[in-house]
This record gives structure tokens, C-alpha cells and sequence, in this order.
């Protein structure tokens, strides 16, 4: 390990155990008894780790995790939102021992505090998307009104634009449904045929099941004949052998009868 | 041996008729010198002559005892026959070729010599082509070999649609279907009895269709497979007359991976008058009433 390596180590120990260090001095200061301060801390201490949520969803690769980890945001943030009326009604309570100037930062803290969880990116900024982009919009967020809730008569009226732009979409859809016909025919007959392959292998099956024994059948009587045939053969060679033996011994009959008729003279 | 195949005849039929010479007949070389003739026939396009030598050559294996090689010359005398136009003859000689066969035990080649032998007559004497079908198809099933049959079944189903015999077509089909059903084949099942569906339609003949329908829905898989999808839109299209779907369904892609008879008999749909059928199915449902009081 090299020296750069334990620094970075003992540099992130000492952050992760930093956070219980403050905490257990923040606790001591405040004694335990002011629940406007306890709140707030718990309070910021959420919003961090919202943001550090938020930061880890906008690197996140996947959709789906990204769609979790926005859900899970948007959660947090409306349930910090309910318990920013309740630090406002503590923060105006006295609290003994607190000086007036810190009073004062204690509401302009929870006035900030909305803020702060509003802007805690969870995804929905992002889908403000223009209208005017077609096709569906991924809308897994909520649906946000470009005109504040201004819907006046002007509003609702047809602009030229507006028909264009559903011709358009007739228009291509339409061309997308005949494009999915044709593929859905293709499929069709693609269906049909891998059913048809599958049956005519069902059907060879057996026929290559016996092919495969009538030829282990044939090619053991082959080894069999083989054998007999060379069995047979080195006989024959050896009564070669024997045939020689049997010409030899006459031709020395012949010898022994000639020496036989020499003496007898 | 002389190359002649007279003379090769000649000889062969002095060696097996029994004289008082000759007190047992020499079939093996009797039946050599047939086969050597026969062929030499046949290279000379000589095809009764040679149709002669091969059933004598068939007899004489008969007699060794190898009715292998004697169902081999009965085939190739019947397809002789054939060449000269016997019909009858081109009949006969294949049956008793399949017949050697089923002596040898082989039930394949024996359909099979049946097969060839309808496909041969179909043309013109085609009831004789409709008996050899079915008792083609009967051999194979006896012999538990059912996925042969199919091609079988289907030609079957073709000759019958050509003599314009739907009744009997459908019965084939649905023939083809129990079939199918024995070897799990349900992909052709299904396809059978669809067509046996257009068949009856065809014929004009909806009762039969729908209880044909019905029938072959006690079976689930074809209730929820594309076939008997398209079955029952069929059936509900004749029964509200809309011409137009019927149209429109036989140019969907199902009919058209059905047989090219099947085909062809959906395409000519609907026939005759459809809107009558309408009145039909009310009667028919005045009649459900009554049976439920």
C-alpha cells in the first residue's frame, strides 16, 4: 500500500467519524433540551443525504434504479416538508439561554429551509420537457402546466400549429402500424414453419434411433467376419508351410532311396 | 449366360416346369435368369415383356423364401405397369407387393408401396386411389408409426376434395387430427381442423362446421391457439353474414399456412347465400329458449 493510498483511507475514516464527533458536540452545546435545535439538525441531516441520494441517481446508469432512487427522493422530501410548519412553530418558541440574534438566524433558517428541499433534483426538472418534441414524453413524473393554471378560453383553442402537429402523428402512426402488420405476417409464417421443423425432427427422431442400431448391428458382424476371415487366412498360410514341410521330406525320400540304390549296388 | 433375354426366359421356364425329367424345379437359377431378362427388357424399353420377367422373378424369390426381394420385383413390375398405362394392373401388383412386405414385418415400406400405388391411379381411377390411402393409413397406425401417415391423410384429403366429396375430406382431416393428437403433434392438428372447418363451410354446410367446431373445442389448447381463433371468427362471421370478414379472414395468414387445396376452397369463400343463415341461428336460438323452460 502505498503512502497516498492510507492517506486517502484514514481521510475518509476520519470524515465518516467526524459526523458522530460534531453531532456529540452540537448535543452537548444544546444540552439535550432545545427540540428546535435537535429538529433542525435532524432536518439538515436528511437534506444531505437527499443530495447525496440525488447526486448517486444523476451517475446511475440504469433506468430503473434511477426511477427508485427519484421515488424514494420525492418521498423524503414531501415528508420534510410536512416537518418544516412544526420547526417553525419551535423556532418561535423562546428557548432560555438563547440569545436574540441567534433567534433571529433560528427563522430565517426555516424560512430557508423550504428551499433547500425544493431543490433537491429528483428528476421532475427534468421532465419539463417542450411539447413540442412528439412522440409520447416519458412522463414517469408529474405533469407540470406551463401556464400556471391560467386556462382561459385562448387556451383551449386549436392553433394551426397544434393540427399540424396531430396529422403529423396520425400520419407516422399510422405508417408504424402498417410497418407492425408486416412484421406481425413475418412472425406468422416464421411461426409456422419452426412448428413445422419441429414436428418433422419429432417424426425422424425414431427413424435415426433405429438407423443407429441397424448399423452397430452391421458393423459388429463386420468386426466378426474380420476376424473369422483372418483366422482362416493364417491357417492357410500355415498349411503353405505345411506343404513345404511335406515336399521337403519327399525330396529327401528321394535322396535317401537314391543313396539306398547306390550302397545296395 | 446369353445376353438375350427371350432366350434367358425360354430357359428359365424350362427349368421350372416340372417334366418327367425334372423332378423338382430349380428356382434359384430360374429366378436369376428371370431377373437378368427382366432388366435387359427394361433397357430395351421393352416394359410388358419386361413387366412379365419381374413378376416371374417376384414368384420364383416367393418361392426361396425371401419375400423381400420378391416385394422388390413386384415393385419394379408395378412400375413398369405404370409406364404402360394398367391401371388395374399398376393396382394389383402393388398390393401384392405391400402384401410381401407385411410378411417381411415391414409395415413402412409396405405403406409405402400403397402410397405410390394411389398416387399412381389418382388421376384416373380415383375411388381405387382412395381405398389404397386408407389402407395405407390404417398400416402405419396398426404399426404405431402415425406422423407417416400425415402425408398420407393429406393426399387422401386432396383426391376427396377433387371428387368434391367434402364429407368425406373433413373426415379425413379430422382422421389426420386424431393422428396428430397420438404423436403430440398439435401444431398439425390444429391446422386439420381448421380445414375441416372450411371444408364444411365450403360446402355450405354451417351446422356441420359449428358442431365441428364444438367438437374439436373440448380440446382447450385449440380453444386458445391461433387456429381455433380464427375457427371461431369464421363461424360467428357466417352466422352474423358479414361477407367481409369472411373475406378478410381467408386472406389472414392461418388459412394460408393450410394445404394448397385448403387454400385454394377458402379463397372461393364465402359460397352461396350467406345472410339466410342468419334467420337459421335465430330459429336455433327460439328453439334454446324452449329447452331452458
Amino acid at each position: 500500500m502505498s503512502v497516498i493510498d492510507i492517506l486517502t483511507r484514514v481521510d475518509a475514516i476520519c470524515n465518516k467519524y467526524d459526523k458522530y464527533d460534531v453531532e456529540k458536540q452540537k448535543n452537548l452545546n444544546v444540552s439535550g433540551d432545545d427540540a428546535f435545535a435537535r429538529g433542525y439538525a435532524a432536518v439538515d441531516a436528511e437534506i444531505e443525504a437527499a443530495l447525496e441520494k440525488a447526486e448517486l441517481a444523476s451517475k446511475e446508469k440504469s433506468k430503473a434504479s434511477i426511477v427508485a432512487l427519484n421515488a424514494e427522493l420525492r418521498r423524503t422530501k414531501a415528508k420534510l416538508l410536512e416537518e418544516v410548519p412544526k420547526l417553525q412553530r419551535l423556532a418561535i418558541k423562546k428557548v432560555k439561554g438563547l440569545s436574540t440574534e441567534d433567534f433571529a438566524a433560528r427563522n430565517d433558517l426555516v424560512l430557508a429551509l423550504p428551499d433547500r428541499i425544493q431543490a433537491i433534483p429528483d428528476g421532475s426538472a427534468a421532465a419539463a420537457k417542450q411539447p413540442g418534441g412528439w412522440g409520447p414524453s416519458a412522463s414517469h413524473t408529474e405533469i407540470k402546466f406551463d401556464s400556471d393554471g391560467r386556462f382561459d378560453d385562448e387556451y383551449f383553442q386549436e392553433s394551426e400549429q397544434s393540427n399540424q402537429f396531430r396529422q403529423e402523428h396520425e400520419t407516422r402512426k399510422r405508417r408504424q402500424d402498417q410497418g407492425l402488420e408486416m412484421i406481425s405476417e413475418g412472425l406468422d409464417t416464421l411461426k409456422n414453419m419452426a412448428h413445422d421443423m419441429n414436428e418433422e425432427l419429432d417424426r425422424q427422431v425414431p427413424l435415426a434411433d433405429e438407423i443407429d442400431s441397424k448399423v452397430d448391428k452391421a458393423a459388429s458382424d463386420l468386426k466378426n467376419t474380420n476376424v473369422r476371415l483372418k483366422h482362416t487366412v493364417t491357417q492357410l498360410r500355415s498349411s503353405r508351410n505345411f506343404c513345404i514341410d511335406i515336399v521337403l521330406l519327399i525330396v529327401i525320400l528321394g535322396i535317401a532311396a537314391y543313396l539306398y540304390n547306390v550302397l545296395k549296388k | 449366360m446369353s445376353s438375350d433375354p427371350d432366350k434367358l426366359v425360354a430357359k428359365a421356364d424350362k427349368l421350372t416346369k416340372l417334366t418327367l425329367t425334372r423332378w423338382s424345379a430349380d428356382w434359384r437359377n430360374a429366378t436369376l435368369n428371370y431377373e437378368q431378362a427382366a432388366n435387359a427388357y427394361r433397357v430395351a424399353k421393352k416394359y410388358e415383356k419386361a413387366k412379365d420377367a419381374f413378376e416371374k422373378a417376384s414368384k420364383g424369390q416367393e418361392m426361396l423364401t425371401s419375400p423381400w426381394d420378391a416385394a422388390k420385383h413386384m415393385e419394379s413390375a408395378a412400375a413398369l405397369a405404370k409406364e404402360l398405362g394398367n391401371w388395374n394392373d399398376v393396382a394389383d401388383l402393388y398390393r401384392r407387393a405391400s402384401e410381401l412386405y407385411v410378411e417381411c414385418g415391414r409395415a413402412q415400406p409396405a405403406s409405402d408401396a400403397l402410397g405410390k400405388a394411389a398416387r399412381a391411379v389418382e388421376d384416373h381411377l380415383p375411388d381405387v386411389a382412395v381405398q389404397l390411402y386408407t389402407d395405407a393409413c390404417s398400416l402405419l397406425e396398426e404399426d404405431d408409426k402415425d406422423q407417416m401417415a400425415f402425408d398420407l391423410y393429406r393426399a387422401l384429403t386432396a383426391v376427396h376434395i377433387k371428387l368434391e366429396k367434402y364429407t368425406d375430406a373433413a373426415a379425413a382431416l379430422l382422421r389426420l387430427g386424431l393422428a396428430a393428437d397420438k404423436c403430440n403433434a398439435s401444431n398439425s392438428q390444429f391446422k386439420a381442423y381448421l380445414s375441416a372447418i372450411v371444408v364444411y363451410l365450403y360446402a355450405n354446410d354451417v351446422k356441420a362446421a359449428e358442431k365441428c367446431y364444438n367438437d374439436c373445442s373440448q380440446i382447450p389448447a385449440f380453444l386458445g391457439s391461433d387456429q381455433g381463433r380464427c375457427g371461431s371468427r369464421l363461424i360467428s362471421a357466417y352466422s352474423e353474414g358479414n361477407v367481409e370478414e369472411i373475406k378478410r379472414l381467408a386472406q389472414s395468414s392461418t388459412i394460408t399456412h393450410l394445404d394448397h387445396a385448403i387454400i385454394k376452397l377458402g379463397r372461393k369463400l364465402p359460397t352461396g347465400e350467406v345472410t339466410a343463415v342468419k334467420a337459421g341461428t335465430e330459429e336455433g336460438e327460439g328453439l334454446d329458449e324452449d329447452d331452458l323452460t
